[in-house]
């Protein structure tokens, strides 16, 4: 058998089989490690690149105000992406795209070339351009549902609330704070999909849905907010001013009612805005207040009982402490006064004497008991603390200034959280924004109950202190400009000098600021203003105490807290204050109400806001069906127009009725009788008219649920007593 | 045909390679199925150019190997128009002017240099026992291979050169060349390694790169590698069934129906599958050993050896790569990857094995 073949080629041929044999095993060897030891690995990484995860987004809670207005809320928005795999013409289908996405073609055509099975080209596009894409129908390049924060009110409440971003993540404001509670978890749908992306009609799929997020419901009142941002720009307009801030709060438990800041930006557009406008100034701003912070050393004053409230204190024009010397705004001095016309004055002087006579550490244990120098604690991000110096670093100087507000430096929600305290019978209330958190299903989730930190000062003092500061807010006291006719208003002014580049004051700027609370008896209103580098005249009773006078008087007559104080007629006319002067003007001047009807409600406010008239709105639904007053009516500025809402007419007969068949009381303040018999029979209610003229009064309240049929009263007055 | 010549005919190697090309028409049929509407396109194909290497095959038995011995100068000329033609008019598929396109068709003519080249050799080195024992004479072989290895590696085709100095060294080490003089050319090619990597192309480069860790480019020269392992280790034991390939049927699997059609037998077949198809091969191995050793002659133990030097590193080179054992070339596996010439050359080949074991006794008069 064997033949040619020697000895040596076979040992040589056999040496080769070994070789193949070892090859065999090698091969064999490596299979064993990669299908057994590692199979699973393997299997796991096959099912991760074959079953694609897609996060469904989960829609963010709305953010409510107190009333259950809506201020942020989710619609949906197509973004547009592509799979380069199915493009055939990256170049063709960019420039078809180009113009609808607003891209270079270049840009465009490199993203379309990438070798990525999913490209996102935009997020969050507008309805127009995703119809256009649509249209298009180009291959490789689809849309995908997501969710888009939008702020139905534009710029309002701005800074409180913040805005989220193209992830739906909070970045700043409340979206930030509550972004735990507002974001929700994703969802997942599991779809099996090829290796160009594609997914696989019969595949195995999944899903899993988004839990929503949870709905935030605030303690600000969006009317209270309007009004604010309106006065607060009207005055910023005025003063031609570098910024301003404003305060409404509720003394009695911290929730604050508005929060204003100028200038302000569009969170719907947030990016298209500087950064520095995004910054919430009323709490991260730290800044001298001046005579304001006198209520403080009034407060510490009267409780540790230096002064009585009729002590009585010489004032020369100035003060010496030490090498120095204190100069009152009245260089020609206030001659001996009571301790309560010191106040009233705002005497220079006079707080040097009580703040001296407090001494350093009794009066910085107070300072920190009104809060300064920590964070309130507010809900919102980016608080400053301010600038209060340890009590043992203070010379004599330096206590003496502080008694005037000056070598301190404060947040505007830090004083108005230690007036509120004053005027909440010694106890300093938490402020805070959020008074609910409802999961979709209505539940609460989280409620907030008002916060006392702590019993600052006794309640004897603190009524004795609201009369004393209710003297600075008559027609002779500084605060002069922020009387309204019929209420008690308790408040203090302050101008300070704004400390300048190289240490030492800015000459010719200044922060006029006015902080005050309403009624002066029974306080539901704090209301604080600052107003930064006005041009022209910058006494804070001239440029802040006039807005927080608007800002009362329209929340006053918003909230229905009706007058308390006896108003002396003759008093009134002879008035030759600025309230006066304001209440000719704005009955010189009316308006003829716009028709509204058939606008969306974004529509008709905006129109509302333009001519300088308010809107309260009544009902559910997108269209405004009615209005009161009617269209051609002529009303005084800032008159209340009534909206009434719904879906085409089927609202029209029913008025404003909820499921269950009752219906809200409207709110018929401030209406003629005409009107007012015209807005309780469209709601299907009697009326039963005590008095003439303009309504002040009303029972049941606005807002109270009632049946069909229910008897209204309301209460006339002479227009005259209501301006 | 004379009978006596059919009745040596080595019938187990034949039924291997008929189970051999039976099994890779079920695997051929399902690397399809992701690929096309029509999933029997390359199935049908495929039993056209069995059926013609078939044919061929037939063809080689009825002459006498003595016969190709005679033409192989012929041969080896007619090669290197071949060769020369692919350069000059050659098509190009897949980044390599390999091809010259007839028609609907493109045919690979380095499969069959690979052929010639052991023609050409067991005819030198069976014809100068002593002259190959001397440098000048390892010279002269290497000149036979590296005429048309130059014209290949301008295709360029790194794997079927690879495939040349297989043969090459396999042929010489049976041959009866000093194993010495081997190891000192095996030792001084590795030492010229790194001078060598300077010729490479940057794709080249970047296969050897992710050899050594595919994760550094896993979308791009790291794909195959990665997807390869994933489709033959989700595979585990018993496979994922037959046409039930997640890798395969989703196309993650790049080339599955040719030079990755190893990764689709590990997936949908597994372990079992894999080590049916190694055993297979290592049959035929053995048994073409067996046709060497008994061989009449010199030359016809050179063929043999040449042409199971081929198969080897064939399968060791494709399926190395599908398991990250080897860098990746395009390289199909015989009798089992979708292909005309490499169907029709490995058929040839075969026919030689054969042809040698049916020739092995000297004719009795």
């Amino acid at each position: 058998m064997a033949g040619a073949v020697n000895i040596m080629v076979r040992r040589r041929i056999t040496a080769l089989f070994l070789i193949m044999g070892c090859i065999s095993f090698l091969l064999t060897f490596r299979l064993v490690w990669i299908q057994f030891i590692r199979s699973e690995y393997y299997q796991e990484e096959a099912l991760k690149q074959r079953m694609r995860e897609v996060q469904v987004e989960p829609k963010r809670g709305i953010i409510f105000d107190r009333n259950k207005k809506e201020l942020a809320v989710s619609a949906s928005a197509d973004s547009v992406f592509a799979v380069p795999a199915e493009i055939k013409n990256a170049h063709k289908t960019a420039e078809a795209l180009a113009e609808v996405v607003d891209m270079e073609v270049v840009y465009l055509e490199t993203l379309l070339s990438k070798k990525q099975s999913f490209v996102w080209i935009k997020r969050k596009i507008d309805d127009k351009n995703s119809q256009k894409i649509r249209s298009l129908d180009l291959d490789g390049i689809g849309l995908t549902e997501e969710s888009k924060r939008f702020y139905p009110n534009g710029t309002l409440a701005a800074q409180i609330l913040g805005f989220a971003g193209i992830d739906s993540q909070g970045l700043d404001g409340l979206e930030l704070y509550y972004d735990q509670y507002l974001r929700g978890a994703p969802g997942w749908i599991v779809a099996e999909r090829d290796a160009t992306g594609r997914k696989i009609p019969q595949g195995e799929q999944k899903y899993l849905p988004p839990k929503n997020g949870n709905d935030v419901i605030l303690t600000i009142d969006e009317v209270i907010q309007y009004i604010t941002e309106r006065e607060l720009s009207k005055a910023m307009q005025e003063t031609q001013a570098k910024s301003g801030t404003a305060i409404v709060m509720d003394p009695k438990t911290g929730g604050i009612l508005a929060l204003a800041n100028y200038p302000t930006y569009d969170p719907n557009h947030f990016g298209k805005y500087p950064q520095t406008s995004w910054r919430n100034a009323s709490i991260s701003n730290s800044y001298e207040p001046g005579s304001t912070f006198k209520t403080i050393t009034a407060a510490a004053a009267l409780e540790e009982g230096k002064t009585t409230i009729n002590d009585h204190f010489f004032c020369s024009g100035s003060i010496k402490v030490g090498p120095d010397r204190i100069k009152c705004s009245h260089t020609e001095g206030h001659g001996s006064q009571s301790f309560a016309d010191i106040v009233k004055n705002s005497c220079n002087p006079g707080f040097v004497t009580v703040g001296q006579r407090l001494g350093k550490d009794v009066f910085g244990k107070y300072i920190k008991a009104f809060g300064f120098g920590e964070k309130t604690g507010i809900d919102l991000p980016g608080e400053a603390k301010g600038i209060v110096r340890p009590p043992e670093q203070l010379r004599p100087i330096d206590v003496a200034t502080n008694s005037i507000g000056q070598g301190i430096a404060v947040t505007p929600i830090q004083l108005a959280v230690a007036v509120s305290a004053v005027a909440n019978n010694g106890k300093l209330m938490q402020p805070h924004l959020l008074k609910e958190v409802r999961s979709p299903d209505e539940k609460v989730i989280k409620k907030v109950t008002p916060t006392i930190v702590r019993q600052v000062i006794s309640q004897e003092t603190a009524k004795t202190l609201c009369e004393t500061l209710a003297g600075v807010v008559t027609k002779n006291g500084t605060g002069r400009n922020a009387v309204i006719e019929g209420y008690k208003i308790a408040g203090k002014t302050g101008t300070a000098q704004k400390p300048g580049p190289h240490g030492g004051y800015a000459p010719g700027k200044y922060v006029g600021s006015f902080v005050g609370f309403v009624p002066a008896d029974d306080p539901r209103l704090t209301v604080l203003v600052s107003i930064d580098e006005p041009k022209g005249a910058y006494y804070g009773g001239t440029v802040a105490a006039p807005v927080v006078r608007e800002i009362m008087r329209d929340s006053l007559q918003y909230l229905g807290i009706p007058p308390s104080e006896p108003i002396d007629n003759d008093k009134g006319q002879n008035n030759t204050g600025e309230s006066s002067q304001y209440l000719e003007e704005s009955l010189n001047r009316t308006i003829h109400v716009p028709p509204l009807t058939d606008l969306s409600i974004v529509e008709a406010r905006q129109m509302a806001k333009l001519l300088g008239l308010k809107v309260q709105i009544m009902g559910e639904g997108s269209k405004v069906v009615n209005q009161i007053p009617k269209a051609n009516v002529r009303v005084v500025p800032d008159t209340t127009i009534i909206l009434y809402l719904g879906d085409e007419q089927k609202n029209m007969a029913q008025g404003n009725t909820d499921q269950k068949g009752k219906m809200e009381v409207p709110d018929v303040t401030g209406k003629t009788i005409r009107d007012v018999a015209e807005i309780i029979s469209y709601e299907s209610m009697d009326i039963n008219i005590h008095g003439s003229g303009i309504a002040v009064r009303q029972k049941p309240h606005a807002g109270e649920k009632v049946n069909q049929g229910t008897l209204v009263e309301v209460w006339f007055e002479p227009p005259s007593v209501h301006e | 045909m004379d009978r006596k010549l059919l009745k040596n005919l080595d019938y187990s190697v034949v039924i291997t390679v008929c189970i051999l090309l039976s099994y890779s028409l079920f695997i051929i049929t399902s690397a399809s199925f992701g690929q096309f509407a029509d999933v029997y396109y390359y199935l049908k194909r495929q039993i056209v150019w069995d059926i013609l290497g078939i044919s061929i095959l037939i063809f080689i038995l009825s002459i006498d190997y003595n016969v190709i011995k005679k033409a192989s100068r012929y041969l080896y000329g007619f090669m290197i128009v071949l060769l020369l033609a692919v350069l000059l008019i050659g098509a190009e598929h897949g980044g390599a002017k390999s091809w010259i396109d007839i028609g609907p068709f493109s045919m690979q003519p380095s499969e069959f240099s690979k052929i010639i080249i052991i023609i050409i050799l067991a005819k030198y080195l069976s014809e100068n026992e002593t002259l190959i024992k001397t440098w000048r004479g390892i010279f002269l072989a290497f000149l036979y291979v590296g005429i048309p290895l130059l014209f290949i590696l301008k295709q360029p085709d790194l794997g079927t050169a690879l495939v040349f100095f297989a043969i090459l060294f396999g042929m010489l080490f049976a041959g009866g060349v000093p194993i010495k003089k081997l190891m000192l050319i095996a030792g001084s090619g590795i030492a010229a390694l790194p001078i060598l990597w300077n010729f490479l192309d940057k794709y080249q480069k970047n296969r050897l790169i992710v050899f050594i860790d595919p994760n550094v480019d896993p979308l791009g020269a790291g794909y195959h590698v990665i997807q390869s392992k994933i489709a033959v280790g989700s595979g585990g034991l018993m496979g994922k069934g037959l046409f039930k390939g997640t890798q395969n049927l989703l196309n993650f699997l790049p080339e599955q129906h040719t030079d990755f059609i190893f990764s689709v037998i590990g997936e949908e077949l597994g372990f079992i599958g894999a080590i049916v198809l190694l055993s297979l091969y290592l049959f035929l191995l053995w048994k073409g050993i067996k046709i060497a050793m008994a061989a009449k002659d010199k030359f016809g133990t050179l063929l043999v050896v040449g042409v199971l030097s081929m198969y080897t590193f064939h399968i060791l080179e494709n399926v190395g790569m599908t398991i990250g054992l080897m860098p990746i070339t395009g390289i199909p596996l015989p009798f089992m990857s979708y292909g005309g010439s490499s169907t029709l050359a490995n058929m040839i080949a075969l026919g030689i094995i054969l042809n040698v074991r049916m020739r092995r006794q000297k004719i009795m008069f």
